[in-house]
């Protein structure tokens, strides 16, 4: 009886991981896939402003300026549900379980990931490739400040 | 009586110091990130090519700069702990040291000319691999430079070391290319050609410059850029 018991128990706790763990697995692959799109408009930025100046189009800079600053200010935050640091999206989440601990330094740098993203918008819409190279390596320097506080280095670790 | 012998060509004094600032200029510019990691990329093709350099020199560079003249054999190593080593070059336990330092650059670099940092950094052979592939080879880049950190410190305690416990100052020779020895074990050391240095220093620009820019020819889908839709 007792143990019968206890295999409910160990049963219903296991279904009850499984649901929980798909609500999370949902928040990862949601915030892979918005930092995937940020990144394919980083790539377009840094192409047309880095590498081949000489293809630079307004149009199509400010586009992607506008799409990185709409990922940044789509309220990121809430993907980051406890437990979503052991989840799995369209792969394994890299983030360190210590994410959950730090909360003053995880508002510190998404919040810079945020001005900077709106600052670029705004460069963007000069038109100045100095500037928006300049305003572009800054975002750039935020995004390796998470990765570096709060990724995991292995990309095999988990 | 001491004499002084040429003991460090000029070609690979000039590789230390400028390996030396560029690994430096590498850590800095890696560590910042931002704008500064397309030049972290430029400083790594760079470090290639001295790599390189110093490969072919270990085979055709003056006689301290071969690596058959200071690899360390067990039997070198043994007599060099229990002072028995009479060389003038890198002695057996230094010479285990360049060898695990050129080894660990070489694999930073190897690893990081396939590597992305997910903002907007590829390396130049990126294109080469798959994504989790080049993933993997990010992190042992990651993970190699500790291991660097961890051998420069090495190098430099053991310089320190030798110059404050036994009096050997290692700096100085590196940077003349001469070193004072007993008359009694002086040797000649014959001057290489110039042709064996444009040869390697060919040899190695065309390697960096071939990873650097040459693989685009490789995959020529990857360099023209997509064509742009209205919508």
């Amino acid at each position: 009886m007792k143990f019968k018991l206890a295999l409910a128990l160990v049963i219903a706790s296991a279904n009850t991981a499984a649901i929980a763990g798909q609500a999370e697995d949902q928040q990862v692959k949601f915030r892979q896939s918005a930092y995937s799109f940020a990144a394919w408009n980083c790539s377009k930025i840094k192409n047309q402003v880095v590498e081949h100046p000489e293809t630079f189009n307004k149009d199509q800079v400010i586009a992607a300026a506008n799409s990185i600053a709409a990922v940044a200010n789509s309220g990121l935050g809430a993907l980051y549900g406890p437990g979503t640091d052991q989840a799995t999206g369209w792969k394994k989440s890299r983030l360190k379980p210590e994410f959950f601990d730090k909360h003053d330094e995880v508002v510190k740098v998404a919040t810079a990931f945020n001005k900077e993203a709106n600052e670029l918008q705004k460069v963007a819409a000069t038109g100045d490739i100095g500037a928006i190279k300049t305003q572009f390596g800054k975002l750039g320097e935020t995004c390796k400040s998470c990765h570096d506080s709060f990724r995991v280095k292995d990309a095999d670790a988990k | 009586m001491s004499i002084a012998i040429q003991v460090w060509d000029l070609p690979l004094r000039l590789f230390h110091w400028l390996l030396a600032l560029a690994v430096l200029s590498a850590v800095i510019t890696g560590e910042i990130g931002g704008a500064l990691i397309d030049w972290h990329g430029r400083i790594g093709v760079l470090i290639l090519g001295l790599l390189v350099f110093r490969l072919i020199w270990g085979f055709v560079g003056s006689a301290h700069a071969r690596f058959t003249n200071f690899f360390p054999t067990p039997a070198k190593i043994n007599a060099y702990l229990k002072g028995q080593w009479k060389g003038h070059g890198h002695n057996p336990l230094g010479a285990l040291s360049v060898i695990a330092l050129l080894g660990v650059l070489a694999t930073l670099v190897g690893a990081g000319l396939f590597a992305n940092d997910d903002i907007a950094f590829q390396g130049p052979l990126f294109s080469l691999v798959s994504k989790s592939v080049s993933d993997k080879l990010s992190s042992l880049h990651a993970f190699g430079f500790n291991v660097l950190a961890a051998l420069l410190v090495l190098h430099i305690a053991a310089i320190v070391f030798y110059a404050r416990v036994k009096k050997h100052n290692l700096v100085r020779p590196m940077l003349t290319g001469k070193k004072h020895v007993p008359k009694d074990q002086a040797i000649e050391v014959s001057n290489i050609g110039v042709h064996r240095l444009v040869l390697a220093l060919a040899i190695a620009g065309v390697v960096a410059w071939g990873v650097s820019s040459g693989v685009q020819y490789l995959t020529p889908a990857k360099a023209a850029p997509s064509a742009v839709q209205s919508w």
